[in-house]
């Protein structure tokens, strides 16, 4: 132990003694670090490092580097050039694409210290100067300024030869803000930037870095200012009237769009007609329609408005039914709502005292004057010789029970009312009738015209339709009822004059009653025989065939024109019972048949008629009938 | 009939706005020209400046490549920095005299230059192939850096093929003498040390060829600011 303290001592004492002659410790320097090698422009490099300690002791540094390949060490060639503690290497000593491992080394008095060693290629040091010349200029791009900024590369950097390649960025700010704006410009050397604040001022830095390298320091500052170039309201407020006019735009095309639902929701639509059977589209493309379609209904339709049949009495005269067409006008002339069964007007005959032909006859007669619709109680006489006598012996026979039941004779019904131009006839469907029988007759004694009465010949007996067609040139017809009247009278006054007109068709015997089913546009009164019931034998004697008009006993309320037949007014006792009797059922069955017109009695002048001479004027009786 | 919704209209409004602009801004678009290298009726000629850049670009894609893999490879086997002094043995093409400065570049002759450009890429043809072979073994470097070794041997073939039609033009234009023999027979590059890659560790190569790549880009820019020296040098 004291050999130890011994040793120990002298040390201790060594080591007080060095401070107090020195002051300071002495020691190793320190080893240099942070070997920065770079190079501006791939031609020459600098190292640069950091001393460490000097140790107390004036401290030397020295650069060593060994290139690759090669186990020679040589020395850094310059030391001052680039300044304290670095070793510039020249064009000379620099080679590129080849290693270099340098190493510091510090010594001083007390020994040396190393560095750690650093492997270099230059390619790879590369760190140019900055860009030089940067300038910036406003320029105006249709009213708008932007800024212009130009520079050009560090000069030592040799871009021209290809040799360096450099890229180049720039950064903006306005005086006053804290963050740069950056721009890439790759390897051109000029910049434009937009969207400037008017009246800002800029600051504006360029740096350069080549292709594998670091990048150089920014630039010198550039401060540039911008003019005053236009008023942010005005932009603001064109923008707005802008977004604006696009949004009204839009709306306009909306609402256009939409109009009719919009239309729809504010003004509600006017309820259209609720008429039944109407057909409101038809009522829109005019009234024309009304005309043109059902109404007046068609042939089929005739039936369910008009008189299911007409009985026609041809008047006796043609003086007095003139003289009391005026009268007739007065009246109702209408037609009765005839449901055209089968037995319409039949039923007359169907009685046993009734000899069914006759009737028919007799009822073709009656219709025949109702068509002419303005002559009531006018007795009609037979168009046709066979078949006229028996129809006037039928009506005669219906005459006499009327007389009997009462003595009023009513007029009936026309065929032609004025309310109901084209009254329809009987049913089409449910009469039984097939062909229309055409039967003008052309008297020349008719002053108005000639009166048509058409039959076909193709079927004789039941189901044929008589047209009569009238002729509106009536000196007296005024209205179309009295022109209808007139047709009437003049049918009438045709007959009367028992003279066959040329072209007469009838068929001999051809007894059947005709109905009037309508009366067309042309003023055709379109007849329909009743279909005869054939089993009926009608009790009503056969009368004389030289007689070709009827008396008319009366009219009914059942619209009933009823016919005397009077061949011989001596004969008419006798021959009015049967007739009568024959006329009676027909009379009955008239009765129980709707009219559509109220009647009215000519009870005076009926009676005065019948009394007179049991003709009833039939112009009388028209007359008074006016629907 | 009009059950559309009120919004449609604007909306199908903007839609042919838009539609409008993406066709009015395709209108203004400017369609590629088709390449031809005999000027043929109806096709562009590339210009020589023209196939020098394309060149040029692709040779720094490559080099870019090159320098992505070395770093990855770094990170991954030599996690110590500074280790470029590990390399054992030089580059295989070390024997190939390349300028290794500005002033020796310029100094060289184009002819020179264009051939020692082809030889660079000729000698790495092979390596890199089998350094992409190699790349599969590793377990722990990623597809993506597979992939890049697959790209980069790609490219140093279609560098070369780029090349070669530079020279070709340069040759036809007069630029460049037909003192260039190398073209027809690339195999007369290789020297006798051409089986020493095979020595080399999967670093060392990346290292080499990183090297390399910069040269064949740096030697291309030269020689395009040499003959054509338009926009860009």
């Amino acid at each position: 132990t004291m050999k130890k303290v011994g040793e120990v001592l002298p040390l201790l004492l060594l080591l007080a003694f060095v401070p107090h002659t020195d002051g300071t410790r002495h020691s190793l320097p320190g080893k240099p670090t942070q070997i920065r090698c770079r190079s501006p422009e791939k031609e020459t490099f600098t190292c640069r490092w950091e001393p460490g300690s000097d140790g107390g002791l004036p401290t030397t540094y020295a650069l060593y580097y060994r290139k690759e390949g090669s186990d020679v060490v040589h020395e850094c060639p310059d030391y001052h050039t680039a300044g304290q503690n670095s070793c510039f290497f020249n064009k000379n000593n620099t080679v590129i694409w080849v290693n270099y491992n340098i190493t510091v080394v510090a010594t001083n008095a007390l020994g040396r210290t190393f560095s750690d060693p650093v492997d270099i290629d230059v390619v790879y040091i590369v760190m140019p100067h900055p860009p030089e010349k940067l300038e910036v200029t406003v320029m105006k791009d249709q009213g708008w300024p932007f800024l212009r900024v130009s520079w050009d590369p560090p000069p030592k950097a040799d871009t021209r030869s290809g040799w360096i390649t450099l890229i180049y960025e720039l950064r903006v700010k306005l005086e006053g803000e804290s963050k740069w704006e950056h721009h890439l410009a790759g390897q051109q050397k000029m910049f434009n930037i937009f969207s400037l604040r008017s009246g800002g001022t800029y600051l504006i830095q360029v740096r350069c870095k080549p292709d594998h390298g670091f990048w150089s320091e920014w630039s010198s500052t550039s401060y540039i200012k911008v003019p005053e170039y236009l008023h942010r309201e005005k932009s603001v407020w064109i923008l707005i009237s802008v977004f604006s006019a696009f949004i009204l735009l839009i709306l306009t095309c909306l609402i256009h769009m939409n109009s009719r639902s919009l239309k729809h929701c504010m003004l509600p639509p006017v309820p259209g007609p609720k008429i039944k059977g109407f057909d409101k589209q038809l009522l829109k493309s005019g009234f024309s329609a009304l005309v043109v379609s059902d109404f007046p209904p068609t042939t089929s339709n005739y039936e369910d408005l008009l008189v299911a049949y007409l009985e026609v009495y041809i008047p006796e005269q043609q003086e007095p039914m003139v003289d009391k067409s005026t009268d007739l006008h007065d009246g109702c002339l209408k037609s009765t709502g005839h449901t055209s069964d089968s037995d319409s007007g039949r039923g007359s005959c169907d009685s046993d005292t009734l000899l069914m032909d006759k009737c028919e006859a007799a009822k073709e007669e009656e219709q025949q004057l109702d068509q002419e619709g303005s002559q009531t109680g006018t007795e009609a006489q037979g168009h046709q010789e066979p078949w006229e006598k028996e129809a006037m012996t039928c009506a005669r026979k219906d005459i006499v029970s009327p007389d009997a039941s009462s003595g009023k004779a009513e007029t009936w019904p026309s065929v032609f009312s004025p309310v109901l131009p084209y009254s329809p006839g009987p049913r089409g469907p449910q009469s039984s009738l097939e062909m229309a029988k055409q039967h003008c007759l052309s008297d020349k004694q008719f002053p108005p015209g000639p009166l048509c009465m058409g039959q076909s010949t193709k079927e004789a007996l039941q189901s044929n339709y008589w047209e009569v067609c009238f002729n509106n040139e009536q000196p007296h017809a005024q209205t179309e009822a009295q022109q209808q009247l007139q047709a009437h009278r003049d049918l009438n006054v045709s007959v009367n004059d028992k003279k066959t007109p040329a072209g007469l068709l009838l068929p001999t015997r051809s007894t059947d009653y005709v109905e009037v089913q309508r009366v067309n546009k042309e003023n055709l009164v379109l007849l329909h025989p009743i279909p005869s019931d054939h089993g009926h034998e009608s009790s009503c004697p056969p009368t004389g065939q030289g007689t070709d008009y009827s008396k008319v006993k009366r009219v009914d309320n059942g619209n009933v024109l009823l016919l005397q037949r009077d061949v011989v007014e001596e004969e008419s006792t006798e021959t009015n019972a049967a007739t009568e009797s024959c006329y009676t059922s027909y009379i009955t069955t008239a009765t129980q048949k709707p009219t559509t017109c109220s009647q009215a009695a000519l009870p005076v002048q009926d009676e005065r008629v019948l009394t007179v001479s049991g003709y009833v004027d039939t112009a009388t009786m028209f007359s008074l009938h006016t629907c | 009939m009009r059950d559309f919704p009120l919004w449609s209209l604007p909306a199908s409004v903007v839609l042919v706005a838009l539609l409008c602009l993406v066709f009015c801004s395709g209108l203004t678009r400017v369609t590629a020209a088709p390449l031809c290298t005999n000027a043929e009726a109806g096709c562009h000629v590339l210009s020589l400046a023209n196939l020098f850049d394309r060149v040029i670009q692709h040779s720094a894609r490559m080099h870019g490549i090159s320098n992505d893999l070395h770093s990855e490879f770094e990170l991954y086997f030599l996690p110590s920095k500074n280790q470029i002094g590990r390399v054992s043995r030089n580059c295989h093409t070390s024997t190939i005299l390349t300028p290794n400065g500005k002033e020796n570049a310029q100094r060289m002759a184009r002819e020179e230059l264009t051939e020692v450009i082809l030889k660079l890429l000729v000698a790495w043809r092979d390596p890199l192939w089998h350094f992409h072979q190699s790349m599969a073994h590793y377990h722990d470097f990623n597809d993506f850096s597979s992939n890049k070794s697959l790209k980069m041997s790609d490219m140093v073939h279609e560098l070369r093929n780029g090349v070669q039609r530079v020279v070709e033009k340069m040759q036809t234009l007069g630029i460049l003498s037909n003192s260039v023999s190398s073209l027809s027979s690339p195999e007369a590059f290789l020297t006798s040390d051409s089986a020493e890659w095979r020595l080399m560790k999967d670093y060392e190569l990346l290292y080499c060829f990183r090297r390399d790549s910069n040269k064949v880009q740096n030697y291309l820019k030269i020689l395009k600011c040499r003959i054509v020296p338009e926009d860009g040098c």
